[in-house]
């Protein structure tokens, strides 16, 4: 579903990937995990178009996105969905309104059908008796699950999630775990899944990259990561403060940092 | 001198990404399922500026009739007021002072408004779903700034010729049938009304290519989007004053 070949992307001097290389398979959960500031988010917006490498191939459902027009952009978009980490709903329109956007502009079916396909979607995510709520009047949970459903309206071959479980209740983010799942299986969708949750992703995806320094520490499944003794990743799934990820952000020496700010 | 040039190139990438905004936004308009957007933004930044408009040129044409009667009357030319303020809101203040308080209240709005879709992700989330923001948003409020501005630009001229022929016919007594004979004798259709909307045209398409610009480039943060909203102001309110002189002196200039 989704290749990407020997990626690299920088941002002003800073180097984001330095030949990342991975292949997303359909009909899966993948999941790409890896500490904060690693370019995760970046990486969806890479794969969705909205941001352009500096080298490298990223092919989406077959197609060499770097060879794409802004239209063709557009048109591939319509087979994708994106769960933003804000949820990004639209301020101005109700639920139902916010899930029955993109049907409306891209389709001419009766209102009665999409009234129907809006709901059918509401009730998968359990947000039908909200379709008259505006946006502020919805919990970050709701919210998630509304974007979910928006997310869903086209029936995607690819959907993408960023970090879906952050700033989540418990019992909301149990919510989304299995709505993943569900979703992922019912409707045969591809899912990737970024996230540095690591019990929830582990428990749903199929396959995991691990990325750091821009590049892809370790993959497979979560058995195979498991396994893995490589410290970097074992830093990362067992949640430990230090070690081969610095906890500092780099800086001076701390004592001549604040012996210097005296003197 | 290295950040003189990474200044100017950030200026000129700035420009290029106005006008390849620009040119993408005016091809995608107005077709009939877009006509209710284009309709939303008629109302929002075309009705919604006209109570200040109104009230603008109220008291402006009041205080023309005034300052030209207190300096005509001593040379018994009072029944010229009504042709002068006719002349001076037609040809200059009804686009310029309608385009500034435009730029204030439409332009800075809808500067606001595209820069908070941007910072809350909105706009990314209508390109993931295969909807171009630059036709579905920046264009109906393009083509809504184009049309609004000149009908307001009108609407001003003509209030502040009624409210000045309340206070010079009305109140001051100037014989009614001069001051409007006057302005009917003087005012042309093309010289004085058309090349004023031609200014209003123009001074619409700048105003709302710069607001809409500003919002859509501006930084996704609470300062970036105040930022955005005063530049806003700034550079509409200078490209306003100089197009002005440089429209009139190719319009009416015969120096």
């Amino acid at each position: 579903m989704v290749e990407i070949d020997n990626l690299v992307y920088n941002r002003g001097d800073s180097v984001i990937f330095n030949g990342l290389s991975m292949v997303v398979p359909e009909n899966r959960i993948t999941a790409i995990m890896g500490p904060s500031g690693t370019g995760k988010t970046t990486l969806l917006r890479l794969i969705g178009g909205q941001l352009r490498a500096d080298s490298g191939q990223i092919r989406v459902m077959g197609e060499n996105v770097s060879k794409l027009s802004r239209a063709g952009w557009f048109e591939l978009r319509k087979q994708m969905g994106l769960l933003f980490q804000s949820s990004a709903l639209f301020t101005d329109l109700n639920v139902f309104e916010n899930v029955a956007f993109a049907l409306r502009v891209h389709t001419d079916l009766p209102e009665a059908l999409i009234r129907n396909l809006v709901l059918m979607k509401l009730n998968a995510v359990g947000l039908r008796g909200a379709r008259d709520l505006m946006p502020r009047q919805l919990s970050g949970g709701m919210a998630r699950r509304v974007a979910l459903a928006r997310a869903l309206a086209m029936d995607p071959v690819l959907i993408m999630y960023d970090e879906p479980f952050t700033g989540q209740d418990p019992i909301a983010m149990g919510v989304v775990v299995s709505l993943i799942q569900a979703l992922n299986e019912a409707l045969t969708i591809t899912s990737l899944l970024v996230s540095h949750d690591i019990s929830e992703t582990l428990s749903i995806s199929d396959n995991v990259y691990i990325i750091s320094d821009g590049r892809v520490v370790a993959s497979g499944s979560p058995e195979d990561l498991a396994a893995n003794r490589s410290a970097k990743v074992g830093q990362f799934l067992q949640g430990l403060p230090d070690g081969p990820v610095p906890f500092h952000y780099p800086a001076d020496d701390f004592i001549n940092d604040i012996l210097g700010a005296t003197v | 001198m290295r950040i003189i040039g990474q200044i100017a190139l950030q200026r000129f990438a700035q420009i290029g990404r106005a006008t390849i905004m620009w040119y993408t936004a005016l091809n995608s308009m107005p077709r009939k399922s877009d006509l209710p957007l284009f309709i939303t933004q008629m109302y929002s930044i075309g009705l919604k500026s006209l109570v200040l408009i109104v009230l603008s040129a109220f008291s402006i044409g009041a205080v023309l009739a005034l300052q030209f009667y207190t300096q005509l009357v001593r040379f018994g030319a009072e029944t010229t007021v009504g042709v002068g303020v006719a002349m001076v809101l037609l040809r200059e203040l009804g686009p310029v002072v309608t385009a500034l308080l435009f730029a204030g209240r439409a332009g800075s709005a809808i500067t606001a408004e595209i820069g908070l879709m941007n910072a809350t992700d909105q706009l990314s989330s209508m390109e993931m779903m295969g909807v171009d923001p630059l036709k579905r948003i920046v264009a109906p409020r393009l083509w809504a700034g184009f049309f609004c501005l000149p009908m307001l630009a009108i609407i001003f001229s003509a209030v502040g010729i009624w409210s000045s022929a309340l206070v010079g016919v009305d109140w001051l007594g100037i014989e009614s049938v001069g001051f409007w004979a006057g302005m009917l004798d003087n005012v042309e259709i093309w010289e004085d009304i058309g090349k004023g909307s031609v200014k209003a045209v123009v001074f619409g398409l700048i105003v709302s290519w710069i607001a809409v610009f500003q919002g859509y480039d501006s930084e996704p943060t609470s300062e970036g989007i105040s930022s955005a909203t005063t530049r806003t102001v700034i550079y509409s309110s200078i490209a306003v004053l100089t197009l002005d002189f440089f429209l009139t002196l190719v319009m009416y200039g015969d120096f």
